[in-house]
């Protein structure tokens, strides 16, 4: 199925090349023999959904985790990283999702870290002068604003992010002695504002120069723009590989989910008309200092409200202080005809709400427990206890026995212990846990993370039943195409503040482009444009 | 693709929570048995019913402690300071019973100061924001400081008659009362942690205290309740040591530290909280009361129980760290 192109006895040899990569978690295969290429300064892009293995492909890439078979070589020889760190020593570096900075040092200890003992004089003493003058030159390389002697703490997550992505990719090249170095970038841009991100395509179009990237990145119109070779990954196998002139965002896309795009895959004719329906929910000067400030917003029974931003969009803070799981510095909450109150889980909990949380294994479920204890966790106050506090356990049973039935809990019973199941069934459990309250009110956050496809159109049918019967959803995701199919409004948070609210009627409903236009900072267009710019691939614009 | 996802092989879906539980009790009563047949070898006195009941006397005070603070491991948290409620609980008992006419009433009492002071333990950890090992770590010396002003620094007598009845009498032959209060509070606790919601939500708690409090549990209010319940239970078991020995001494409870953490994780509650149970504890509490009464036996010196007692401990845990592998120990 994927062409490679030959490489011939006199062709100059590949910066890497892996054959096989395959990777299981108990019964789930995130990875199925992955093979690929990159050559020397290219910019090599995967895409995928989320849970299609990129990031697991990065893992194994970067020595983080080791894959279960599969072989790669880093400039023709056997690369097998045991951990980062050799990773990194052979010129294999990351910038990872989550922020991997200390905060309490100042911005050249990180900036070099990994590389003290380079400026180490006799044997204990650190040059810190070397130390700051070896940072100052990478920071200017890198065309970044920041002095490197304050505290990185000081610094925005733009800046942070701008920070790590030059430790990443100059780091090796300025101090590693490293002259080819492969940078592996996941979602590099998602937290840059307008001038990191023109700092960044700048650097990237440098570092082209000696090294080849592979990049992760959401933003289809950006990968198009700066790759020279997409792979897709679906569901842990590439399925294509392909070159930007041979692609656009709707055949990527395709490709990505493995079909095109049916109308009735979010159940948008059941999508309910709510004009005349009573407010379920009405959140009132919202504020959590820091996460999201002054957020107002009401939904009608039976209708889905959808919010997107970006990761530091405080989207998911929000979710959890609506829902009353982490206190918030300001404003109220009411459930249905209810007196607006400070939000507070438990008191939520007992008038109808139920908060699906993201984290699935850390916050949603106690995967080493039952899956009927786990079903019946949030109900301990009322269902599942009579008068005496007694706990009831044959209800418990049966409860968990119907849903495992009605939901197609797959290899459930209520004693199976819950790591033995798959993503998209632990998640069904969660969703239980609700639905045999019969909520009033759901804040799902992210609730088909890491769930394979066929349990995500479930959810999906799930969440259209849900509104016939008049529930109110408040849908957090990062899914674009999940946004706009499920939602009836779309609110896009930036920086914590609500910057847009857009009309998502099932006859008419919003493009993704416009959706990622206002979840953007201004002007990101005008960065991608200075890239190409600089790299002269004008061509690859569009 | 997504079939073979969602269809793990039956054969690995048969293990069952109470199968798991079941493979796990067997070492801890190996061990019992184990030391029970070492012992009898060894010595002479060991496997009498004299010493039967000499054994179980000295265990009772060590098992209703050591049911109350299981609760707290249970929950991921530690209660160090257990012993010292002992001794605080013995020491004004003594006082309230030789200077008011309390007569049996003093067992509420005792109860109830426990009761209190484990609160003001968990109050202090929960609302506070402090480790429950500093928390503890603290009360232990302020209710010991306490105490040993209360007793003056020695040990003294209560002066009501009859009172030892309630721990050396033997309503069942042979078994003493302390014993057999010990016996009914274990079979009372052990229907708590199975069948209530404050066992429930002990296990959910400790298990992922998170996803409880995301849940809506409320996790400070249970935790409290726990501190409360071990605090009751030292109360309990203060109360009926000195009803045993007849006063309260500075040394009251001063083995209780480090016998009750042994005794609840040699039983197999995890100290990283949501596995073990009440009903482990009692196999513990066997295992520790055996090991302490058959080295006396043999005339092993107390230094040297001292070590051997500290290697069990460090032993169980690495043993229990096996079975959980992904378990995080706070």
């Amino acid at each position: 199925m994927i062409q490679t192109p030959p490489s011939g006895p006199g062709a100059v040899p590949l910066l890497f090349q892996a054959e096989g990569l395959t990777k299981q978690y108990e019964v789930t295969t995130v990875l199925d023999r992955v093979g690929f290429e990159v050559p020397h300064n290219k910019i090599v892009s995967f895409v995928g959904e989320n849970g299609a293995g990129k990031s697991t492909l990065f893992n194994i890439l970067s020595g983080v985790v080791q894959a279960d078979a599969g072989t790669m070589l880093l400039h023709g020889r056997p690369y097998h990283p045991t951990g980062y760190g050799p990773a990194a020593a052979s010129g294999v570096t990351r910038v990872f999702q989550e922020q991997s900075l200390v905060g309490n040092v100042p911005v050249y200890e990180n900036l070099l870290l990994g590389h003290d003992h380079r400026f180490a004089r006799a044997g204990q003493f650190i040059d810190r002068k070397a130390m700051i003058a070896a940072a100052e030159a990478l920071v200017e390389a890198a065309g970044i604003d920041v002095d490197v002697r304050r505290r990185t703490a000081d610094y925005d997550f733009s800046k942070r992010q701008s920070i790590e992505i030059a430790r990443a990719c100059l780091a090796p090249l300025h101090l590693g002695g490293i002259a080819h170095p492969l940078v592996l970038l996941d979602e590099p841009t998602s937290a840059l504002d307008r001038r990191d991100e023109e700092a960044f395509f700048t650097l990237i179009a440098k570092l082209k120069l000696v090294g080849s990237l592979l990049f992760v990145s959401h933003r289809l119109t950006e990968v198009l723009a700066v790759s020279d070779i997409i792979y897709v990954l679906k569901d842990g196998e590439l399925v294509e590989r392909l070159t930007p002139a041979e692609a656009d965002e709707n055949l990527l896309h395709s490709l990505m989910v493995g079909r095109t795009r049916a109308a009735d895959y979010y159940h948008e004719r059941r999508q309910r008309d709510v004009a005349d329906a009573p407010i379920a929910l009405k959140v009132a000067g919202l504020s959590n200092h820091g996460a999201y400030e002054d957020i107002d917003l009401e939904i009608h029974a039976g209708e889905v409200i959808g919010i997107g931003g970006l990761l530091d969009s405080g989207k998911s803070a929000l979710g959890k202080g609506i829902a009353g799981v982490d206190p918030v510095t300001a404003g109220t909450v009411a459930l249905g005809g209810r007196s607006a109150v400070r939000p507070d889980i438990g008191r939520f909990v007992r008038q109808g709400l139920g908060y699906v949380p993201a984290e699935r294994l850390t916050e949603g479920m106690i995967a080493p427990f039952s899956l009927a204890w786990n079903l019946s966790l949030a109900s301990g106050a009322d269902l599942f206890t009579n008068a005496f506090g007694l706990w009831r356990r044959k209800r418990e049973v049966e409860t968990a026995a119907r849903y495992i039935k009605e939901l197609a809990i797959r290899s459930g019973r209520p004693e199976v212990i819950c790591t033995r199941l798959s993503g998209g069934n632990q998640q069904k459990v969660v969703l239980a846990r609700w639905l045999c309250r019969d909520p009033k009110v759901l804040v799902l956050d992210n609730p088909t993370r890491g769930v394979d496809a066929g349990a995500k159109e479930e959810i999906y049918r799930l969440i259209r039943n849900l509104t016939d019967l008049g529930v109110a959803i408040l849908l957090i995701t990062d899914e674009l195409l999940e946004l706009v199919g499920l939602s009836n409004r779309i609110l896009i948070m930036q920086y914590g503040r609500i910057v847009a609210e857009i009309a998502a009627p099932a006859d008419d409903k919003p493009g993704e482009r416009e959706i990622v236009a206002w979840m953007l900072p201004q002007g990101t267009s005008d960065a991608l444009e200075s890239y190409t710019a600089a790299v002269g691939l004008a061509g690859h614009a569009h | 693709m997504t079939a073979t996802v969602d269809a793990p092989p039956a054969s690995r879906s048969k293990v069952s929570l109470s199968t798991a539980i079941d493979k796990s009790l067997w070492l801890p009563i190996a061990v019992v048995l184990g030391l029970g047949l070492f012992f009898s070898f060894e010595t002479d006195s060991f496997a009498t019913i004299r010493n039967f009941t000499a054994v179980s006397g000295q265990a009772g005070t060590l098992l209703i402690v050591c049911l109350g603070s299981t609760f707290v491991i249970l929950m991921g948290s530690i209660d160090l300071s257990v012993g010292a409620i002992v001794l605080l609980v013995g020491a004004s008992s003594v006082q309230l019973l030789n200077h008011t006419a309390l007569g049996n009433g003093i067992l509420p009492v005792a109860a109830g100061l426990g009761a209190l002071l484990g609160a003001i333990n968990g109050a202090i950890y929960v609302f506070g924001r402090i480790p429950s090992f500093v928390v503890t770590l603290g009360s232990l010396s302020v209710f010991s400081g306490i105490a040993l002003q209360i007793l003056e620094g020695r040990a003294i007598q209560f002066t009501l008659d009859g009172f030892d009845e309630i721990a050396i009498g033997q309503l069942i032959p042979r078994l003493p009362n302390i014993a057999l209060c010990g016996l009914v509070i274990w079979a009372l606790v052990v229907f708590i942690a199975q069948r209530t919601r404050f066992g429930r939500y002990t296990y959910l708690i400790g298990g992922g205290e998170t996803v409880a409090r995301t849940a809506g549990i409320p996790v400070r209010r249970y935790k409290i309740y726990a501190f409360a319940l071990s605090g009751l239970l030292a109360g309990v078991g203060g109360i009926l040591a000195v009803a045993r020995l007849g006063a309260a001494g500075p040394s009251l409870g001063q083995d209780l530290l480090l016998n009750s953490l042994a005794a609840i994780v040699v039983g197999g509650t995890s100290l990283a909280g949501g596995v073990g149970g009440p009903h482990r504890t009692l196999i513990g509490v066997l295992i520790i009361a055996i090991l302490d009464n058959g080295l006396n036996l043999m005339g092993v010196s107390q230094y040297s129980q001292m070590i051997v007692k500290g290697g069990v401990v460090i032993a169980a845990v690495l043993v229990s760290r096996e079975r959980t592998p992904t378990a995080v120990v706070k």
